[in-house]
């Protein structure tokens, strides 16, 4: 079988150099968003995998049993459509005979791709999709590079046991979708462990535009941490409600909104000393075994994308996806899609974007969250410490002192 | 209205049928080229896994845009809502199979019976509206299903559902293939009863129907029932086809607004027209996705192209290529004066 797809591979490129330490170029299949509602994520799902894509490409490809395979991305448009994009994993696998897949950006095209490459043994590696739901069904075929929901902001606990005074109680406000409540429940889990109790925990239809009924209610409680577990447009109203009613907090900590630049801009001076938990920061500090560090990494975004910003941490996601194929694949030492699904699950390496190790599952439970935090309008990573660029600004002070 | 059928020449028409009957045989028998006796008998392998995909999906959309022609086509109440049939009888199995433990056989006699029932009880006061007001109250239906369904624990939320794997291309494909003949076979003795001449009557003038004696409630609630039925149908054989659901794949309104666009394309309230219009747009979409840098404009090119099959050919494909016309400009004039206030 895995000569088979070698032998198909050759046929099709006919632009490989004889020399005797090349081999046939390895081909990844990826249906990302490049049209519809999520084109703007799908598009940087890209970047991420064309970053990594021209650095192995310019060593020559990976390399198996002596030999390097240059590496080709072939994409497909799934616009946005979890059900196309089932089809075009299907399609790159029996027509363009795909040997590895990229996950799609979306959990639900996430979910769909993932039945499709059970049934055709084919192994994915998905950079996108935090919901564990997908890795509960046995599948042996799909793993995650990404830390999964619940850990989103059980590191804001972890570095709030760190500090003076100790924070003991928490006011949790949770959209009630799937993710943010998966957030939220391992928030309330974990807080006992850490001597923390929830205070008051509500759940809010998500993009609720008003949250100051529920804002005045926490306030009643009179917190140490307020915490949302949410989406962006809902953080920037819950910090305008915490200011308009007064309510201090020594700890404001939002799971996604903060990390990105409208945050900031929408709410100026406000935003500064809000925490938020993150999958990656450009600022955080491990000491990669291979592939790029991560100021080299930003550098070589910054320069192939003529971009003065550092790279979001979609990017910075999808490029790890690939380098845990590339690891796995030259552990194998063998494109055969079932020993390369071994070596994935084996797989143990540092990269800039943290631990890449997986589960039985499938997910990366290895890799912490960072906690950034902004302060004078600039995102700090401040835990944990040993990969921090910053120190906490603790307490947040109150909102007639700023 | 002036030509006739019988216009068309002879010989016109036994090509058309000798295509159409080599195109059924080969979408009928080529599959069996995938079984491993026929592999190892030597056949060559006509149906690859994509074909499989392909089309089982054009299948479903068969069935989807014929169940939406008998309420849309024949009765004349275009429904916005028929994707709540489809997600109930997705769901129906999906929890039947994934949370109860039914064998999917069972599970799937479930989902057309659900679909139905919900039509009914949403048929009796929902069938008092008509036009825009029909459109807009079952768009309303078909989003508030799916958001209820988002948000009950046991449906898995926006989790959605997965049921086990099964590992049959094949007869996922035949069980599609089946619901689709279905489909067209019902439309067929449908429009040959009086039942598909009450609603044909409703369609034109309910209340000269009424008066002649047609129990309009009762045909309008039995079409929309029929039609669920079918569409919970393909709900439910998705459902384990796809191994997984939630509110994204099997409530989505785009996949309502294709199927009335299927059957409007193809021909509303013709038997193949659904049929036609379902296999050419769906091979189109299917083509057209994926197309790298192009796909932005092949899909304004697809917005193009059915802006004007609705303007000038608003009978369907069937029309065109089938009935009255001889591919003139006094057909597109004649359905310009037909379509225009």
């Amino acid at each position: 079988m895995g000569l088979a797809v070698l032998l198909a591979a050759c046929g099709n490129s006919g632009s490989g150099t004889p020399a005797p330490s090349t081999g046939a170029p390895i081909i990844f299949g990826a249906a990302v968003s490049l049209t519809g509602s999520q084109s703007k994520e799908g598009g940087l799902t890209k970047q991420g995998y064309d970053l990594w894509l021209d650095w192995i490409n310019q060593r020559g490809g990976i390399l198996v049993n002596n030999a390097k395979h240059p590496v080709q991305i072939i994409y497909e448009d799934d616009q946005s459509n979890a059900n196309l994009s089932a089809t075009l994993v299907e399609k790159l696998i029996t027509v363009e005979k795909a040997q590895f897949i990229l996950g799609p950006y979306g959990s639900s095209a996430t979910a769909s791709d993932a039945i499709v490459v059970e049934k055709d043994g084919i192994p994915m590696v998905e950079s996108n999709g935090a919901a564990q739901s997908i890795f509960s069904h046995g599948y042996k075929y799909t793993f995650g590079v990404l830390s999964p929901a619940n850990k989103y902001l059980t590191g804001v606990l972890d570095m709030a046991a760190t500090l003076s005074p100790k924070p003991t109680t928490i006011a949790m406000l949770a959209a009630n979708d799937n993710f943010s409540l998966e957030v939220a429940k391992a928030v309330a889990d974990y807080a006992p462990s850490k001597g923390m109790q929830i205070v008051f925990n509500k759940s809010y239809p998500a993009a609720a535009p008003d949250v100051s009924g529920l804002i005045s209610q926490a306030k009643a409680a009179n917190p140490d941490i307020v915490m949302n577990s949410g989406h962006l447009a809902e953080s920037i109203a819950i910090n305008k409600a915490a200011k308009q009613l007064g309510l201090n907090a020594k700890i404001f900590a939002y799971s996604v909104g903060p990390s990105t630049p409208d945050f900031i801009s929408a709410l100026g001076a406000d935003a500064n000393y809000v925490y938020d938990g993150s999958q990656w920061t450009p600022q955080v500090k491990y000491r990669p075994s291979f592939y790029l560090s991560v100021a080299d990494y930003v550098k070589a975004y910054q320069k192939k994308y003529n971009s003065t910003e550092p790279p979001d941490y979609h990017v910075a996601e999808s490029t790890a996806g690939c380098l845990a194929f590339e690891k796995a694949i030259e552990n194998a030492g063998s494109l055969d899609p079932s020993k390369v699904r071994d070596a994935l699950a084996a797989l143990d390496v540092m990269t800039f974007f943290g631990e890449i190790k997986f589960d039985s599952r499938g997910i990366n439970i290895y890799k912490p969250m960072v906690v950034e935090q902004i302060q004078s309008g600039t995102h700090y990573t401040v835990f944990p410490a040993a990969v921090a660029n910053g120190q906490p600004q603790y307490p947040t002070p109150t909102w007639s002192s700023r | 209205m002036s030509a006739p059928g019988r216009r068309q020449p002879n010989w016109r028409r036994r090509i058309t049928v000798s295509v159409v009957a080599l195109a059924l045989a080969f979408v009928v028998l080529a599959p069996l080229t995938s079984l491993d006796a026929a592999q190892q008998a030597g056949l060559p392998l006509l149906t690859d896994k994509l074909w499989f995909r392909l089309a089982t999906t054009v299948a479903m959309f068969v069935v989807l845009a014929s169940g939406w022609n008998i309420i849309g086509g024949l009765t004349g109440y275009a429904s916005f809502g028929n994707v709540a049939f489809f997600g109930l009888g997705a769901y129906t199995v999906g929890v039947l199979v994934a949370n109860r433990g039914w064998p999917f056989p069972l599970a799937l006699l479930a989902a057309p019976l659900v679909a139905a029932v919900f039509a009914l009880i949403v048929g009796l006061p929902l069938l008092r509206l008509r036009g825009h007001y029909f459109a807009v109250a079952t768009l309303g239906v078909g989003v508030a299903v799916g958001e209820v369904v988002n948000n009950i624990g046991p449906l898995g939320a926006s989790t959605g559902l997965f049921l086990p794997i099964v590992r049959s291309d094949i007869a996922f494909f035949y069980l599609m293939l089946g619901a689709a003949v279905l489909a067209v076979v019902t439309t067929w003795i449908i429009l040959r009863t009086r039942f598909g001449y009450g609603l044909l009557a409703i369609r034109e003038n309910e209340e000269a129907a009424a008066v002649i004696g047609v129990n309009t409630t009762f045909y309008k609630v039995a079409a929309f029932c029929v039609a669920a039925a079918l569409t919970g149908l393909a709900g439910g054989i998705f459902a384990q086809w796809n191994s997984f659901i939630n509110q994204e794949n099997v409530f989505a309104i785009s996949d309502n607004v294709q199927m009335i666009l299927m059957a409007v394309v193809g021909g509303a309230g013709t038997v193949l027209g659904p049929v036609a219009g379902a296999i050419a747009l769906e091979l189109i979409i299917q083509t057209l996705a994926g197309g790298g840098s192009g796909a932005v404009y092949s899909q304004i090119g697809l917005g193009v192209l059915l802006a004007a099959c609705v303007i000038f050919i608003p009978r369907g494909v069937i029309d065109f290529f089938g009935g009255r016309s001889r591919l003139s400009l006094r057909y597109f004039r004649q359905t310009l004066r037909e379509t225009s206030v």
